[in-house]
């Protein structure tokens, strides 16, 4: 135990050391904040929160319709907040006016302006040129503003009365979307959809990525025969079992620190996202249980071990990286195929392609922990799956020690199947 | 308490294209430098394999210091160094040596006394460098053997064993690998070591098993098996190039059995019945200067050519271990 204690020590502690990790490490919830982050920001550049002072108006009507227009604009913000500025000119002055306005936006003087002339009467045309012009939410108050603008004069000409108008055509009209799904209406469905998605993800991305670490540690010890050392001193079976449980620590420590930093970032979301002019967030931190967190942490660990011991045993049986990575395809294919069908489950996670995804062992690891966060699974399946799952691993391990006791001190050319075949036929 | 540190009865292994080892027995001695010969392919590394329980035998026993070979707690009292030689590349000089130390049972900070000691003896920890900090792929090929070195001798093992050991090593390191090598029987310690290079076996061994297509030759302390092969041997030196009339001399068949011709040394082994004074006379006769005119036991070398031959050595060639 204390040796195998040892080489867990040695494959965590080197791992842990390099830069790459702690890189990784560092950056990942930097990653996911921005993620998080600069949806927020987009979504408020895309609310009307922009100041219209900084705006022009240039009004080539002879009916005032800009001050209505600017007058629209401004209503419903706070006391205070100051009107886009209005020019009246001539039909003639417009093409000066606005190549004036032009360099004035270019020197960030204004943020834009707009154009209103006999075409926006008739409801037929409005101008606008300006930095914000992507910018929805803007767009889209400058084209209520101005339909509101010509919607009132058209009343005043039919002949009601000034003050009722304005009343009248000021509706702050505030929409409020909210989803349907297969599993019914609510916006925490986005919320989970998104939580079920990033653990299948990460899921996923941990599994391969350790997972072709082991490879690789198992391919540099014996490329650079430490490992006839490392078994002249422990049992083959030993050194498998802690570059394993070595590397699945490394993982499992990453993945651990990015779901505190993560959490502690969402904690503290309101003085982070305020720094961007953000005020509020658009969906919560789903909730999770301690039942389920040990389920995900239970597959997570029966999913890694399955696969970074065929990765293991393949890096057993290879003497390069280039002949690695053609005999650790077939991994890859299970690894890859299963990532496809995240996101088809994720839509329709009640699919019999669902059901069967997360009862195959290989697909077992990274779907049943994405269907468990979606919602509830039916016990049997949950049994079912898991069942699967360890009879898998068990099967990968025995199959992996095998090889890996033999390839490991086996120099020269790569072996064909049924040389591998016959190394797991061997007793010792 | 045996007298012997490694005990092989009748050892079998088999591969699935050919057999490694075939009903293998030897006896090494406590406290010997013993001499593990052969040709590439002769099985050295098998049998090396065997005794440190890395393979099992397919028949046969194995016993170390008085255990079974499969007894877990002989590996601690083993040291092994292994013909390729490679340590973690990225990895801390100390760490590597610590994690070795740890896999041999050792406690971490017993195993850092030793590793300081050690660095220092071969020169890797110095008033002005340590290197015991650098990264081994900072390391001259040099220095990380003598690491690997320090790594099979850290926990002090009763038995240890050298997988051709001298290969790839620089004069310097392989005086340095002797001395340690006398140092340790001198402790009472037995050394294994496995070679092609007879002369190395020579100087240092006192007991051989010569093995050739898995099979044992013959084995037994080196005096004895001189002796045993005779003093049909002569050791000539010439003061000049060897003349045409000489060769002739040396190709006669009837006075000489076989020569080993170094240019201007040779061993001469002796047709049956030829008289070595014949010899003598027939060479001085071409006017040649004899520096040197010796009756001696056969070198190893000699009786390992004669006893494996040419044919075992070629078959040799294209296997491993």
């Amino acid at each position: 135990m204390a040796k195998l204690w040892a080489i867990v020590k040695r494959e965590y502690l080197e791992r842990v050391r390099t830069r790459w990790f702690i890189f990784a490490t560092v950056f990942g919830p930097i990653f996911f904040g921005a993620m998080i982050i600069i949806p927020a920001v987009m979504a408020k550049r895309s609310k009307s929160t922009v100041e219209f002072s900084n705006t022009r108006i240039l009004d080539a009507t002879t009916t005032g319709l800009g001050h209505r227009v600017a007058d629209a604009m401004n209503r419903g913000r706070a006391a205070g907040a100051l009107a886009p500025q209005v020019v009246v000119l001539k039909t003639d002055a417009i093409s000066q006016a606005e190549s004036t306005a032009t360099r004035q936006v270019m020197k960030k003087q204004l943020s834009g302006y707009l154009i209103v002339d006999e075409g926006t009467l008739r409801g037929e045309e409005v101008r606008y040129a300006g930095r914000n012009a992507t910018s929805l939410g803007d767009m889209e108050r400058v084209r209520s503003s101005v339909k509101e603008a010509v919607l009132a004069q058209r009343l005043e000409q039919a002949g009601i009365d000034s003050s009722r108008v304005r009343d009248m055509t000021f509706i702050p009209l505030k929409l409020n979307p909210e989803r349907i799904t297969d599993k019914g209406r609510g916006g925490s469905g986005t919320v989970s959809i998104i939580f079920a998605g990033a653990i299948a993800f990460l899921l996923y991305m941990t599994i391969v990525l350790y997972g072709q670490n082991v490879l690789r540690g198992v391919l540099e010890e014996k490329t650079t025969r430490v490992a006839e050392v490392v078994v002249s001193s422990v049992q083959p079976e030993t050194l498998l079992a802690g570059k394993i449980l070595g590397v699945g620590a490394v993982g499992l420590t990453q993945q651990i620190l990015w779901v505190i930093t993560t959490v502690l970032m969402f904690k503290l979301r309101k003085p982070i996202l305020a720094k961007f002019g953000v005020s509020t967030m658009p969906f919560a931190l789903p909730e999770i249980s301690i039942g389920l967190a040990l389920l995900l942490l239970l597959f997570f660990l029966l999913g890694f071990v399955f696969y970074s011991s065929l990765y293991a045993a393949v890096g057993a049986s290879v003497n390069s990286e280039q002949e690695a990575q053609q005999a650790a395809q077939p991994m890859l294919i299970l690894l890859v195929a299963t990532a496809i069908f995240i996101n088809p489950i994720l839509i329709n996670p009640t699919s019999t392609l669902s059901t069967v995804m997360s009862l195959l062992p290989f697909s077992a690891p990274i779907i049943m922990p994405l269907r468990l966060a979606l919602g509830s699974v039916p016990w049997y399946e949950l049994v079912i799956s898991l069942v699967g799952v360890l009879l898998a691993c068990w099967g990968a391990t025995w199959l992996a020690a095998r090889i890996y006791r033999v390839g490991l001190l086996m120099y020269g050319k790569r072996p064909t199947l049924r040389e591998m075949a016959r190394w797991v036929s061997y007793a010792r | 308490m045996t007298d012997f540190t490694i005990e092989i009865d009748n050892v079998v292994k088999r591969y699935a294209e050919h057999v490694a080892v075939r009903d293998l027995s030897l006896r090494v001695p406590r406290g010997a430098v013993y001499g593990l010969l052969g040709p590439n392919g002769a099985g050295k590394t098998t049998t090396i394999r065997m005794i440190l329980n890395i393979i099992a035998p397919d028949s046969g026993t194995i016993r170390i210091l008085g255990h079974p070979a499969q007894d877990p707690t002989i590996t601690d009292r083993i040291g092994y160094l292994p013909e390729e030689r490679g340590l973690y590349r990225k990895m801390q000089v100390r760490r590597v040596l610590r994690f070795l130390a740890e896999l041999k049972g050792m406690k971490a900070r017993d195993a850092d006394k030793r590793i300081d000691m050690w660095l220092e003896r071969f020169d890797l920890k110095t008033d002005e460098k340590d290197w015991g900090a650098a990264k081994i792929d900072e390391l001259s090929r040099g220095m990380q053997q003598k690491v690997q070195f320090i790594g099979t001798l850290l926990h002090d093992p009763d038995l240890v064993i050298l997988d051709e050991p001298f290969s790839g090593l620089d004069p310097i390191n392989a005086q340095a690998l002797k001395d340690t090598i006398i140092d340790l029987k001198q402790r009472g310690k037995t050394i294994i070591f496995s070679t092609h290079v007879m002369d190395n076996a020579e100087r240092i061994c006192d007991s051989v098993c010569i093995i050739a297509r898995g099979e044992k030759v013959l084995d037994g302390p080196i005096n004895e098996i001189r002796e045993s092969h005779g003093s049909r041997n002569v050791a000539l030196a010439l003061g000049g190039a060897p003349t045409t009339a000489v060769s002739t001399v040396l190709a006669d068949r009837s006075l000489v059995s076989r020569v080993d011709d170094s240019n201007r040394y040779f061993e001469v082994e002796m047709a049956d019945g030829a008289d070595p004074q014949a010899l003598l006379h027939r060479i001085v006769d071409t006017g040649a200067t004899v520096s040197r005119f010796e009756i001696v036991r056969p070198s190893l070398h000699q009786i390992f050519l004669e006893r494996v031959g040419a044919k075992g050595v070629e078959m040799g060639i294209s296997g491993h271990g």
